[in-house]
């Protein structure tokens, strides 16, 4: 069944069929050939149950809460301020980067989007102070990819959903290991630009009055963070309700900076129902094959596999590991992690794993999907971003990013505690 | 006379783009009109400690309804993810195609999906089913709008699938893409 299953995913999906009509194929082909009873009759209540949901209605609020801030601007006032907190660094607005990039994850869910402001405001930039465009780019596309990592996570929710986590505890659960990775991009970039001089660029120096006064355009921001994970955090308000508090903060913030009008609005709403939608379509056909695989008796089938297999524990969750490298170069990102998540989280719970932390995990192979090639959206929206240049020169730039991701997954495995310190149960 | 067919087919496919753009603006409104609901409960919560109730319930239904009716909205903009690594390599005729069978899957789970979604309702119309809240809603209502959404997809599934195919008869692969391709990558991923 499990072979079955992935040559059907992948021969389907190779076709270019859409994922979520990938998935229901699926699911009707393991209703007839593996369960004994007609598992079809359940699809309409199935769907049902999948939609009617008080918990994904977030996903719509944390989209639509993205969009207004990158709508009304506030990236570039983002920007313009950390570039005065960080550009002492070896690398100098580098920094600025992955550090605006960490504070946009923090307030929106979407890893595409995040690199997509950055990548607008910071690349002109580039080219005026001189830059090596290799690491500076690269340095967006890896920092867009906290923006799956550090709460709120639309991500995470899908996770959470699909595997009945609870989802405050994978937001804080993301909240460490996300500061880890950004601390880590910066380190790295560090390092480089002073070995190598040449990969940086000018850029001004400033002093701690203009650090002081640019304050007021971080502190929005940050306020809008605190709210958001303070509310969850404290149990104040539910993941939904915290998005939908968001939601009215971006748009006081947006209005107070008169960044918004009717007409952008409308193209946010519009934006918003696309994206919800779309995420919508592939769940919906993930919950049905979820659902036709544990009646099909799937966890039978898995435990003879593993029993078959004979890897142990860590050998097991290694070759999932891989797994998801591999197909990480290949696979859009959250189709990957949809498509997966029935049939490998049921294993890894069998090992004695915990739900959160392997969320964590995932979330981070993902992230190393999101910027490694042929198919890696970041690099696409960096490269789209930039009007000039070629490709391999964000696929060259992202490698040291990459390798940092490659140790915090194995830090993550060592040491499950920098995910679950904050997100244990 | 293929060239008349031909512009018949991108008339209706760019009305029904436009129809469901309105749409897609109505769903973002009620969804506004929800959070501002939301807000209203965690005011009253916090201040008098009483509670609204049903927020939770009637989000739920929100999203039923908004993430249904959205559907048709994200295929007339392209927007349902599609692994195209292999498809992008092909000709014109091959990628319209394989643009072709997407669409043609797609309205065959959409049509699918509405017949179950039929006999879910029906259920709950013959049972008179309530949901089992303080509410109390007569689960007929929000799963007749839900219903609506499947049934409005499947619709403007098969309708782009016929211009679609339409279109690849005709050999004009460049309309085709318009109306069924495989979207740029840049917006297929939240």
């Amino acid at each position: 069944m499990i072979g079955g299953l992935s040559v059907g995913l992948l021969v389907l999906m190779g076709l270019s069929l859409p994922v979520g009509v990938v998935l229901f194929a699926l699911g009707l082909g393991v209703d007839s050939f593996f369960s004994p009873f007609p598992l079809i009759r359940g699809l309409g209540q199935v769907v049902w149950s999948a939609t009617d949901s008080s918990l994904l209605i977030a996903i719509p609020f944390f989209v639509l809460l993205g969009e207004v801030l990158v709508r009304a601007g506030i990236a570039e006032r983002t920007y313009r301020a950390l570039d005065t907190w960080f550009s002492w660094l070896p690398g100098g607005l580098i920094h600025a980067n992955i550090a605006t990039a960490t504070l946009f994850s923090a307030t929106s869910g979407s890893s595409v989007a995040t690199a997509a402001t950055v990548a607008t405001v910071a690349m002109p930039q580039a080219r005026r102070l001189g830059y090596d465009p290799r690491l500076f780019s690269g340095a967006i596309a890896a920092g867009g990819t906290l923006g799956i990592m550090i709460p709120p996570s639309i991500n995470l929710i899908v996770y959470g959903f699909l595997t009945e986590t609870s989802i405050p505890q994978l937001f804080l659960a993301g909240l460490v290991p996300g500061l880890l990775l950004a601390l880590g991009f910066m380190a790295v970039s560090a390092v480089l630009c002073w070995l190598w001089p040449a990969l940086g660029g000018g850029g001004e120096r400033y002093g701690w009055r203009a650090r002081i006064a640019s304050l007021a355009d971080l502190l929005p921001i940050l306020l809008l963070f605190t709210v958001v994970i303070g509310s969850i955090y404290l149990g104040w308000a539910t993941p939904t309700e915290s998005a939908a508090l968001g939601v009215a903060m971006a748009m006081l913030i947006a209005a107070a900076r008169r960044g918004l009008s009717v007409a952008a609005l409308r193209e946010a709403l519009l934006g918003t129902i696309r994206v919800t939608a779309m995420i919508m379509f592939v769940i919906v056909g993930a919950y049905f094959l979820n659902y036709t695989l544990a009646s099909a008796g799937l966890g039978q089938a898995l435990r003879e596999l593993m029993a078959g297999l004979g890897l142990g524990p860590t050998g097991t969750l290694l070759a999932i590991v891989l797994l998801y490298l591999v197909l990480g170069f290949f696979i859009e990102t959250l189709s990957l992690m949809v498509a997966t998540i029935p049939i490998v989280v049921p294993i890894v719970l069998a090992l004695g794993y915990d739900p959160v932390w392997f969320g964590i995990l995932l979330i981070l192979l993902i992230e190393m999907a999101l910027i490694t090639p042929p198919v890696g959206l970041n690099l696409y929206v960096v490269q789209g971003a930039r009007k000039g240049g070629n490709l391999a020169e964000v696929m060259v730039g992202a490698i040291p990013y990459v390798a940092v991701m490659l140790v915090m997954a194995a830090l993550l495995i060592v040491f499950p505690g920098i995910a679950l310190w904050l997100g244990g149960g | 006379m293929p060239d008349r067919h031909s512009d018949l087919v991108a008339r209706v496919a760019a009305a029904t783009r436009a129809v469901n753009r309105r749409i897609a603006i109505a769903c973002g409104l009620v969804l506004l009109a929800t959070g501002a609901l939301i807000l209203v409960e965690i005011a009253l919560r916090r201040t008098f400690g009483g509670v609204l109730g049903g927020t939770d319930e009637i989000s739920g239904y929100v999203m039923a309804g908004i993430a249904t009716w959205g559907l048709s909205w994200a295929l007339a903009e392209r927007a349902h993810v599609r692994i195209d690594l292999l498809q992008r390599r092909l000709a014109p005729a091959g990628r319209a195609t394989l643009d072709a069978l997407a669409l043609l899957g797609v309205a065959a789970v959409a049509a699918l999906v509405t017949l179950h979604a039929w006999s879910v309702l029906a259920t709950s119309l013959a049972r008179g089913s309530l949901a089992n809240t303080p509410l109390e809603t007569p689960l007929w209502i929000p799963q007749a709008i839900w219903l609506g959404g499947w049934a409005w997809f499947a619709v403007t599934a098969w309708l782009l699938a016929g211009c679609l195919l339409v279109a690849l008869l005709g050999g004009r692969f460049a309309l085709a893409e318009e109306i069924g391709g495989a979207q740029q990558q840049e917006e297929a991923e939240p």
